[in-house]
């Protein structure tokens, strides 16, 4: 009589494989789902604050308040061919000159880091004093393009110095400029 | 007497000839891109759909983007939720800071915010998000900002593509 052939000795080297076609089910669903809600550019928004008198909700609760009792320090940027003039409603900060911009072109482009390092200046100085610390106006002439606007917006916001980044002057309230 | 031979085992042998195929590598790619995907996934979606002809602005702002009425400056046209109401070219030759034809398209869409408010009680937050191109003079940017807060928009959002790292 012949033995039956030993099952062991015929199947113990054949690797088992795993069963990963389940797996691969689930990756053909997920990944076009996971593609189609995927944002390769990110978005983000700039949040403007119009200034008080042209809006119509907000003036009346801003009425109401006891302006008098605070001093304003109205602190302005005009942005202009030449530069970024800064101003507050008592005075003009003047370049190197007088009648030149606080800070002037460097190199054709504009320095908004020069800005920035500025108006962190002016921040540490009239902290605690005035009532609109936050708040900042932006004028520009008429050929001043969009990005230009944004990237003083950015440079009015924050400040920063290295690793860390204080924050400026992040309501912005854009003027009609020089007309 | 013979057995007839089973159909079944006469495939054991030819075993070795057989090709299973290799999945492990796919395995691997799949997985590295579903990691990736889901790093880049955004809970709430697209909000915003950016324009195909335009250059928005960079920013550092890390502010994320919201729903509101949709404003876009092409370099033609001024477009209200995709609709064109007013050309560039009349707006940069305009008198004073309120355009016409955009305050007359705002304002209905206002109004028929407020009515759902007082209808539903679906709340009108007067919310506007402009899209414009990098290269939009401030003329023109500054006449649709003062026309959206004439029209019952004070809340203006400028949309900008948001610088990394």
């Amino acid at each position: 009589m012949a033995f039956k052939p030993s099952k062991r000795a015929k199947h113990g080297f054949e690797l088992e494989h795993t069963n990963i076609t389940p797996m691969m089910n689930l990756m053909v669903v997920l990944i076009p789902l996971l593609l189609t809600s995927a944002e390769f550019v990110k978005l983000g928004v700039v949040e403007l604050n119009l200034p008080p008198a042209a809006v119509g909700p907000e003036s009346e609760a801003l009425a109401q308040m006891p302006i008098e009792s605070f001093q304003k320090l109205d602190l302005a940027v005009t942005i202009t061919n030449q530069g970024f003039f800064i101003s507050s409603a008592v005075a003009v900060l003047s370049g190197d000159k007088t009648g030149e911009p606080t800070i002037p072109l460097k190199n054709g482009e504009y320095d908004f880091s020069a800005l920035s390092e500025k108006l962190f200046e002016i921040k540490n100085k009239a902290k605690d004093r005035f009532a609109d610390i936050e708040q900042i106006i932006l004028m520009a002439e008429l050929d001043v393009d969009y990005q230009t606007v944004i990237s003083t917006m950015d440079a009015a916001r924050m400040y920063k110095n290295g690793n860390q980044s204080i924050l400026l002057f992040p309501d912005v309230s854009l003027s009609a400029g020089i007309f | 007497m013979a057995f007839i031979p089973s159909r079944r085992k006469k495939h054991r042998g030819s075993r070795s000839g057989e090709v299973k195929l290799q999945l492990t590598s796919m395995m691997d790619m799949f997985t590295i891109l579903l990691v990736f995907l889901l790093k880049t996934y955004s809970t709430h979606g697209q909000l915003i759909n950016p324009s195909q002809d335009l250059t928005l602005p960079i920013s550092e702002i890390q502010h994320p983007p919201e729903v509101g009425l949709d404003v876009t400056v092409s370099n033609d046209w001024i477009l209200v939720n995709g609709r064109p109401v007013e050309r560039i070219e009349s707006v940069e030759t305009l008198d004073g800071f309120v355009i016409p034809k955009l305050q007359t398209s705002l304002s209905a869409y206002a109004q028929h915010g407020q009515r759902l408010e007082e209808q539903y009680g679906t709340p009108f937050s007067g919310k506007v998000t402009i899209q414009g191109d990098r290269n939009l003079p401030y003329r023109t940017l500054i006449k649709i900002l003062a026309t959206c807060g004439q029209s019952d928009f004070p809340n203006m959002r400028l949309v900008v593509y948001r610088k990394e790292g």
